[in-house]
């Protein structure tokens, strides 16, 4: 069932690449309006899975829906803003030349934006893009992105490659942009602090598949760690309670990071600890927790 | 705008191509001067010479060459307009998205709202025209300038050798556009393209009547003044099918 309150789905997405499994069965919801942050390690199917959904790659079967349309229709992507990892544009065009064989493509393309960026960015219009910096042409891959005004901007690690300073200026960019306009923004970024900075949604992706999704505010909420301090060593125990991600024991500490606070409590108190601590965990411990659980 | 974006891509190459043929093709004219002053010590030297394949191929294309048409025809149809018109084809339709994805462009390429049709029917639309003009001007400079040297040259014989150049040439130009849409870099394609060039011009010492290189220098035309209509319609299907091949191995490609 396709929703319309969903800027991106997936549903039971697989991509094979010469015999191996990119993608297996990755269910993706992204709710519009959302900023939602794409998580994974190196090879756990980010990228493939925004080439999937621009029609740059073709699934080996299941379903990625942009906007409500299937992510092959050339269509859509008139109301989709794009930046790829690389941000390698035409070389033999200057920066002017880019932006006017850009600009007839979309419909709406907004010119007090793209005069604003042009002097925000410092981009020098006549100057060949083979001649600008890896940050110069990332904002300006950045410029192309923002001023179709798309309904819905996919970033590939937007930052990647950018000393800190410009990684700051392209996010404070995004994150003011934005603020400012009505749009969903999809980005995969290994940059967690980046990532906790400015989305509101996460998805993290391992081995092709969703293991944690969510807004971060839940996930927030839902994910805790739960310590039990016991008067001598803390018992060897299997936890039976729903959502219980790892257990970890440390002469008389048993630590437990668990997805659902409550079932676990009920178990815990059942083994009668010293004393019951919870406290929150931050998203790179959720990051890291998730994608070692399927080791 | 996808028009204008092959047109900068390519431009280089075509604008080379042209310059090369078109100097070319009007050397020629002015060669014809120093070739008639030397006929006649060829002939000579050919007179006493004994009856053989070698020699009666050398006697033809010296009595071909007596008159201006077949001179023309001899040294820049024949030759210089059919081998390098063969090798510019085959360069313009080389690149293209997979050469794109090469060099990283081709996920900004890819991102804009058209299809992989729409990006190859630009390239090749672009491509067939360069290739049209690559085969027409070269020839239309000889009836301009055959009047500085003397001679004439009828401009519809300059536009049929022109169509046959053109409908050879669209051809490679097809064979390098589907080689592009298998390998990455121009070099492949161009060398299988050449390669390929090679073997035609093999093909066409055993069975002369199926010679591409005969059908792109116009000769039934300059024989008989008959039209190769069949040459023309089997060029342009082995073209199209060619093209349609490109599109269908484009759009299967994952980027």
């Amino acid at each position: 069932m396709v929703s319309d309150r969903l800027a991106i789905e997936t549903v039971d997405l697989w991509k094979r690449y010469d015999g191996i499994d990119a993608l297996r069965g990755l269910d993706l919801q992204v709710p519009t309006g959302s900023i939602c942050g794409f998580l994974g390690r190196n090879g756990a199917g980010k990228t493939t899975t925004i080439k999937v959904l621009l029609g740059m790659a073709k699934a080996t079967r299941g379903v990625a829906r942009l906007l409500g349309a299937p992510a092959v229709d050339a269509e859509v992507r008139r109301r989709v803003g794009f930046v790829s990892d690389e941000k390698d544009l035409y070389d033999y065009m200057t920066v002017d030349e880019i932006i006017a064989f850009t600009r007839p493509f979309f419909p709406k393309w907004r010119t007090d934006l793209e005069q604003k960026y042009r002097q925000k960015f410092e981009l020098p219009g006549p100057r060949d893009i083979k001649d600008l910096s890896r940050g110069t042409r990332t904002k300006l891959a950045l410029l192309l992105a923002l001023c179709r005004s798309a309904d819905l901007l996919i970033l590939d690690e937007p930052t990647a490659g950018l000393d800190p300073a410009m990684a700051e200026d392209v996010l404070q960019a995004l994150v003011g942009h934005v603020a400012s306009e009505e749009m969903t923004v999809f980005f995969s970024s290994h940059q967690i602090a980046e990532v906790d900075q400015i989305a509101d949604h996460i998805a993290i992706v391992d081995r092709g598949r969703m293991v944690v999704a969510g807004a971060l505010d839940d996930l927030r909420d839902r994910f805790q760690r739960v310590q039990l301090v016991f008067a001598d060593a803390a018992p060897e125990v299997r936890f039976h309670a729903p959502g219980v991600v790892r257990v970890t024991r440390d002469g008389r500490v048993l630590t437990v990071l668990t997805r659902e606070r409550e079932p676990l409590m009920t178990e815990a108190k059942a083994l009668l600890p010293a004393s019951i601590e919870v406290s929150p965990v931050t998203l790179k411990e959720i990051f890291l927790e998730s994608v070692r659980t399927e080791d | 705008m996808l028009w204008h974006k092959a047109w900068r891509e390519t431009r280089g190459r075509f604008i080379t191509g042209l310059l090369i043929l078109t100097v070319l093709s009007a050397a020629k004219v002015y060669e014809y001067v120093v070739a008639q002053r030397m006929m006649p010590m060829a002939e000579s030297v050919l007179s006493g010479a004994e009856k053989t394949p070698l020699g009666d191929a050398i006697r033809d294309a010296i009595a071909v060459q007596r008159e201006f048409r077949g001179f023309i025809w001899y040294n820049s149809f024949r030759d210089n307009l059919t081998q390098l018109g063969v090798l510019f084809a085959v360069l313009l339709g080389c690149g293209g998205l997979l050469a794109e994805a090469k060099k990283g462009s081709a996920l900004f390429t890819l991102s804009l709202p058209v299809t992989r049709k729409q990006l190859l029917g630009a390239r090749v639309g672009i491509g067939l025209a360069q290739c049209f003009a690559l085969a027409m001007v070269p020839p239309l400079v000889i009836p301009l300038l055959a009047p500085v040297v003397g001679q004439s040259f009828s401009i519809i014989d300059a536009l049929v050798h022109g169509l046959c150049l053109f409908f050879v040439g669209a051809l490679f130009f097809s064979l390098a556009s589907f080689l592009s849409t298998m390998f990455g870099d121009i070099w492949r394609p161009m060398l299988i393209a050449i390669v390929i060039a090679c073997g035609a011009v093999a093909v066409q010492l055993v069975l002369p009547e199926l010679g591409l290189f005969r059908l792109m220098s116009g000769e039934t035309y300059f024989r008989t003044g008959a039209l190769p209509w069949m040459g023309f319609l089997a060029t342009a299907v082995l073209a199209s099918a060619l093209l349609y091949s490109a599109a269908e191995t484009l759009e299967r490609r994952d980027f």
